[in-house]
């Protein structure tokens, strides 16, 4: 038993969130406190950094797969305003790259424009080396070996083949069929970079584009030739990160090396495109399942082979069977490898791949049987809240009232315009971890500030920071000044895995509790009460037993003569919870004489336990929806495999949704009795795409395997039904 | 990016001149709206020695109509001016759907019609600077041979680039004309020509450009007849609505007489390096009643030869849908 729980145990009242009737913040909207930051530009985020005697850097990306460059660094070197140029050759192998995008170079210079310049000038010959772009070419006989151990590797297996091959002879209706995803990109509004604030000496501070404020100073420690403890973090605003953000990365290790060289501080955010090729990616998929049902509706069987296509990296996948239950099942993990940039972490790390196949195989199952698929698919999970939810998704877009149930009409009665409805379910696990500090303090002038070494990565923990404060001081939120994204802040942990809120929210009631409870403790005499007997509400303190005895905020605070009241507080593990469901359903209409598709609406009903702020979790859910919309209509990362050249770097060519492309969004946080928090980034995220898919198929017959699902291949899946 | 000159002409005359003078050796390009050239300058498919920037030639801008009825658009007018016109949009609603259809409110808002029609290929090997193409002074299509989802399927050969704009087929589809001004004076220094003649497909000309514009000539002005007694649509199919180009998108002109056409405008975008006039399938519809029939007979007229490569072979069903939801549309007009 730690220290603070024993302590609670001799007689603290325990730590909960509260009478949800009393509660003044958590569970409640709450607009966040940056919105009116963010919406002026007043908020600065690490590209807005601007230092005195800022240089600017910029790296060179190889653009090919694998090739062996000889560079020339004088004539950059040459150019005036042009501070440092250096090779990147760390990890290169006798002198090849692996990878299509890996950085060859970086300069520093005084102007963006300049480095730009610099990096065009150095002079650089490409021997080319035979390179895997693609699976097939990884897979083709004498492929090429990106690693020393080959190109596919198959991992451990899980059931019983023999087993399942038996049950699938035995079902009424089986579907065998090939899932494949493309790699899709983060694409963060602000690209991934650092300004290193160096200038010799034994300190530095780092600003960083990341979601781990703590895990900057490590690295950039290590790069700038500095002690540990000797570098600070910064991270005031960051500009989305979805995964792609969590480790420090190739350009702020760039930056370091130039600081170090030109001793001067360097800003080094990347060029949008070298930002397609180098910050990784979600990882492409190619899964092979064959799946079998009685005509009762019952998931017999489902035979699963899976290839993730990580680049130079194993990609992600949770696993089939994945959410359903069939009576047995066999899985073979593995993964092939290419000369592209290692996947890595996004926003659910390999659900969504796999939500794609497995709820398209279920679909394809249910239609088989001629069975309505919203029924098939709750009579095969086992939590009651999946049933739950999923009606609660079907009503939102009006399955009942849906007369394509039973399936696609015929091609001959097909409509010009035809409308579908198709549904999904997600799966996450998350929670809380300790490991965070936040410090809370009090002043004798009323002020009072939240901080914690977390940062907030969009998704509004700046808000809770103050509000769960505010809540226990009986204070309006903006009474509370929150103070995250600086390493001396304290611990915490990197934003990833829906585990932000729900290890750091615990720790912030934490401290606020204890604030109160030493703030109360110095009143009590005061007011001539027992601290137990007080209260903080409506901007007082007032005793219980006697509304006479009171202190408004700033009378009770000046009281505080000696200084302020500043405590820390840790995570609870009794505030936190993990586990979380989801369904989501999606409505759309399907132009059959052109393949166009619009997604009209999509619902999302999805627990995480208490929301601690409401209105910032349909905002993640509507996020969630609004990415698996855009990778299931239009992302994919294209790249030439003949000449390796990534074809379509930029935001012209990479199709990311924009406000024309995006459906009416409904997004319900489900009625979940669990009084604790836990994160929501990952499970919205997860099956809207393959709702599409489903609803498509819905509407018209149109059965696309392949993502994005683009009118070329709507229309040759229409072909193939005539 | 490479350093350049910039002039400011303040009059057509002014602009051929500053043009003539430039020495042949200096690379010299005229930039209207920018929203093209700037993109190519970024990417270094375009480094000019000198720009002559077009934004104060004021007698390039606006729109005039004649009392006949007869539009003469400046080549400068954006396109934001031209989708914004209470004329435009109720009497020439085919240019005014297509124009409606290019880019992003803020391109159209910078965009002129001349840059428009001027702008080059999409395609993503043109686009890629380590990509040696026809269209860059190469001796290769990587498309005809590589990822062909975005490319030509009529009239490709040596380059498979389509033609970007989606203008251009609506002023064919009007019968619209443009106006050339090159060096010298007089008759000999103006061509007007019909807006078709104005593209070249690779093979009949020289392969990296798309039109017949000679060194020191610019446009100046696309005129559009008077369309009374037509009706017209543009239709295209984008993947992504928000902003993108067009898959394939057809510009229909019908001139009817009770329930039958008596006169046909069919022009495809998006399928061929020009804006590709139906000349066969317009024929066909003179004369006819729009019914299921027609639209199957003018869809297999319109694409007879089409040769897809590897990965477009859906732009021809694509194309035919189009066709028909596009004469659908129109016959359903009063």
């Amino acid at each position: 038993m730690s220290e603070r729980a024993s302590e609670r145990a001799r007689g603290a009242e325990a730590l909960t969130w509260g009478d949800p009737a009393a509660r003044t913040f958590a569970g409640q909207d709450s607009p966040r406190v940056d919105g009116p930051l963010k919406v002026t530009g007043r908020a600065r985020y690490t590209h807005d950094v601007r230092l005195p005697g800022m240089l600017y850097g910029a790296i060179l990306p190889c653009p090919y797969p694998k090739a062996r460059p000889a560079l020339d660094l004088a004539p950059a070197r040459a150019l005036a305003g042009v501070v440092a140029a250096i090779e990147l050759d760390e990890s290169r192998d006798g002198g090849w790259t692996t990878y299509l995008g890996q950085p060859i170079a970086a300069v520093a210079a005084k102007t963006p424009e300049l480095a730009a310049d610099a990096i065009r000038a150095i002079g650089v010959e490409y021997e080319l080396g035979d390179w895997c772009a693609d699976r097939a070419q990884a897979l083709a006989e004498g492929a090429e070996p990106v690693s020393s151990s080959g190109n596919a590797f198959v991992e451990d297996a899980q059931g019983d083949r023999a087993a399942v091959e038996a049950a699938l002879a035995a079902c009424d209706a089986v579907v065998e069929a090939t899932y494949t995803m493309p790699v899709q990109v983060h694409a963060c509004m602000e690209t991934h970079g650092a300004v290193v604030d160096y200038r010799g000496g034994d300190e530095a501070i780092v600003y960083a584009s990341t979601q781990g404020t703590n895990s900057v100073p490590g690295p950039a420690a290590r790069a700038l030739g500095l002690a540990a403890g000797k570098v600070t973090a910064i991270v005031e605003h960051m500009g989305g990160g979805f995964g792609s953000k969590l480790r420090f990365g190739v350009a702020g290790l760039a930056a370091c090396r130039l600081a170090r060289e030109a001793g001067a501080p360097v800003h080094l955010m990347l060029d949008r495109s070298d930002e397609f090729l180098c910050t990784g990616n979600r990882s492409g998929s190619h899964q092979v399942l064959k799946g079998g049902a009685t005509a009762d509706g019952k998931l017999q069987a489902l035979l699963s082979t899976v290839q993730n296509l990580g680049g130079i990296g194993r990609g992600s996948h949770p696993g089939h069977p994945f959410i359903y239950e069939p009576a047995v099942s066999f899985h073979q993990p593995g993964y092939v490898l290419t000369h592209t940039d290692a996947a890595v972490p996004m926003r659910a790390p390999g659900h969504p791949q796999a939500s794609f196949a497995i709820e398209s195989m279920m679909d394809e199952l249910a239609n088989a049987l001629r069975l309505d698929p919203l029924e098939f698919r709750k009579q095969n999970v086992s939590s009651e809240v999946y049933r739950r939810q999923l009606d609660r998704a079907a009503r939102e877009i009006g399955w009942a009232e849906h007369p394509n149930r039973r399936g696609p009409p015929a091609p001959s009665v097909r409509p010009e315009k035809a409308v579908g409805i198709g549904f999904g379910l997600a799966r996450w696990g998350g929670g809380g971890r300790p490991g965070a500090r936040v410090t809370v303090r009090i002043a004798s002038d009323g002020s009072v500030t939240a901080s914690a070494g977390s940062q907030d990565l969009g998704t509004g923990t700046r808000t809770y920071l103050a509000g769960i404060v505010a809540e226990e001081l009986g204070l309006p939120l903006a009474a509370v000044e929150a103070r995250l994204g600086d390493s001396r802040y304290g611990p915490a942990g990197a934003s990833g895995g829906s585990t932000t809120t729900p290890s750091l929210a615990p720790a912030v009631k934490d401290a606020a509790r204890r604030a109160r409870d030493a703030f109360f403790a110095h009143l009590a005499p005061i007011l001539g009460t027992r601290a137990e007997r007080l209260r903080a509400r409506d901007g007082a303190i007032l005793a219980a037993e006697d509304g006479a005895k009171r202190l408004g905020w700033r009378e009770a605070c000046a009281t505080l003569a000696a200084g302020e009241i500043a405590v820390t507080g840790e995570f609870q593990a009794e505030l936190a919870d993990s586990g979380t469901h989801g369904a989501q359903a999606a409505k759309v209409e399907v132009d059959t004489l052109t393949g166009e598709v619009r997604v009209l609406k999509m619902v999302a009903v999805q627990d995480c336990g208490l929301a601690v702020n409401t209105l910032a979790a349909r905002s993640q859910i509507q996020g969630g929806m609004i990415g698996a919309l855009s990778y299931g209509l239009l992302e994919e990362r294209v790249i030439d495999p003949w000449l390796g050249l990534a074809m379509n770097a930029s935001f012209v060519d990479y199709k990311v949704a924009g406000i024309k492309d995006v459906a009416e969004l409904v997004a319900i946080l489900d009625d979940d009795p669990r009084e604790r928090v836990i994160g929501i980034g990952e499970p919205p995220a997860i099956p809207g795409h393959a709702a599409i898919a489903n609803a498509i198929f819905n509407a018209c017959g149109a059965r696309v395997r392949d993502l994005p699902l683009t009118p070329d291949k709507v229309l040759t899946a229409l072909a193939a039904l005539g | 990016m490479k350093q350049f000159r910039m002039s400011y002409p303040t009059s057509v005359e002014q602009t051929l001149r500053v043009l003539a003078a430039t020495p042949p050796a200096g690379d010299v390009r005229v930039i209207a709206g920018g929203q093209d050239l700037l993109g190519e300058m970024k990417d270094h498919l375009a480094e000019p020695d000198h720009l002559v920037n077009l934004a104060r030639v004021e007698a390039l801008r606006g729109l005039r109509w004649a009392a006949s009825g007869e539009l003469e658009i400046g080549a400068m007018t954006t396109l934001a001016a031209i989708a914004g016109d209470a004329g435009v949009r109720a009497s020439l609603p085919l240019l005014a759907e297509a124009v409606e259809s290019v880019a992003t409110p803020q391109i159209r808002q910078q965009g002129t019609i001349g840059g428009n029609l001027c702008q080059r290929p999409r395609c993503w090997y043109y686009r890629h600077e380590k990509a040696p193409c026809f269209k860059k002074g190469g001796s290769e299509c990587f498309a005809f041979t590589g990822m062909s989802k975005y490319n030509a399927i009529l009239g490709g050969g040596p380059s498979y680039i389509v033609h970007p704009s989606d203008v251009a087929p609506a002023l064919v589809a009007s019968d619209a004309t443009l106006t050339l001004r090159g060096p010298g004076d007089g008759a000999a220094a103006v061509r007007t020509l019909p807006v078709q003649e104005f593209f070249t497909l690779p093979f009949e000309a020289d392969v990296t450009k798309e039109n017949v514009l000679r060194p020191g000539e610019i446009v100046t002005a696309i005129g559009v007849p008077d369309r009374r007694g037509w009706r017209g649509t543009y239709l295209e199919v984008r993947e992504r609505q928000s902003f993108d180009f067009a898959l394939a998108a057809v510009a229909l002109a019908l001139r009817m007489e009770g329930e039958r056409i008596a006169a046909a405008r069919l022009v495809l975008g998006g399928v061929a390096p020009v804006p590709w006039r139906c000349a066969a399938a317009e024929a066909l519809l003179a004369g006819r009643r729009v019914d299921d029939e027609t639209c199957r007979l003018a869809g297999e007229e319109a694409l007879r030869g089409a040769a897809p490569l590897d990965h477009n072979a859906y732009k021809v069903p694509m194309t035919k849908g189009l066709i028909t939801k596009a004469l659908r549309q129109l016959a359903r007009l009063e």
